[in-house]
């Protein structure tokens, strides 16, 4: 990377108050001059442009819609009910013991 | 959405992406131990979303679309400064919000994705580690790259006369 770059490197990094320590002299220093200046007031002016565009927003059926698939979903700790219910019924069923009425775990889920 | 809409440029296919990080988030709750933000551990989810939606999709992130167009078009921040600019300050900055957006959209996802995380969603480095899951100095390097393209885009556009005026 040639020196340039690496200077606009910490400028970038320094705009975000993201310096290293080591690297805050070093991007103060080209801050006093013209190129460096200019890179600040460019990086800035790039991320006022990208803010100032909120995007589309969201079409009207978006909330109902993930409403009602979320309403469809198990609950997560049903879940894991559920499924550790499951295993026990499958070993249940595996065994060639009969199982004693009562004893065989029920998924209430 | 500003974030899963920055990645997936339809508005349709981007709103299915949202829903189905809030379903694999729902899903996945009880293995969120709090280690992180809750919000990085979300945005994570979106961004892994949205990279497997555009490889099964085969997509590669387009150059220049009519999304860029219509998104240009509907810039309206000049609207406010419209009684005090000149009809060239205000095409100008139109300009420049197209060329930002278009170099943007143009941006390889690793750093569109580093710098949507910090210039829109206001991410610290850290945090945009943790959702990249990245060293620190990696978010750094992707952050600067990402300015470095579109500023090497928008120098000729600041140069204009029209600007220097502004």
């Amino acid at each position: 990377m040639d020196t340039h770059k690496k200077i606009r490197e910490h400028i970038s990094a320094f705009a975000d108050g993201a310096s290293p320590a080591a690297d805050v002299d070093l991007a103060l220093a080209a801050l006093q001059g013209d190129d460096g200046r200019q890179t600040w007031a460019l990086y800035h002016h790039i991320g006022d442009v990208l803010r100032v565009d909120p995007g589309p927003p969201l079409s009207p059926g978006f909330a109902a819609s993930l409403a009602a698939r979320l309403a469809a979903e198990p609950l997560p700790g049903k879940r894991v009910a559920a499924s550790a219910a499951a295993a026990a019924a499958a070993a249940a069923a595996a065994s060639t013991e009969p199982v004693p009425a009562g004893a065989a775990p029920v998924a209430s889920a | 959405m500003r974030l899963v809409g920055r990645l997936v440029h339809d508005q349709a296919e981007a709103e299915d992406v949202v829903q189905e990080t809030f379903i694999k988030a729902f899903r996945a709750l009880r293995h969120f131990r709090g280690d992180s933000a809750f919000y990085t551990w979300l945005y994570r989810i979106g961004i892994n979303t949205a990279k497997n939606f555009l490889v099964t999709q085969g997509r590669r992130a387009p150059t220049s679309t009519e999304n860029d167009v219509e998104r240009a078009e509907g810039f309206d921040d000049a609207e406010s400064l419209r009684d005090i600019n000149t009809p060239e300050s205000v095409l100008a900055s139109k300009q420049i919000a197209y060329t930002v957006n278009a170099a943007m959209d143009a941006l390889p996802l690793e750093l569109r994705t580093a710098i949507v995380l910090r210039e829109i969603e206001g991410l610290s480095y850290e945090e945009i580690s943790e959702v990249m899951a990245c060293p620190i100095g990696t978010v750094r390097s992707r952050i600067f790259r990402a300015r470095e393209v579109i500023a090497d885009k928008l120098r000729p556009l600041l140069d204009m006369p029209g600007h220097k005026r502004k």
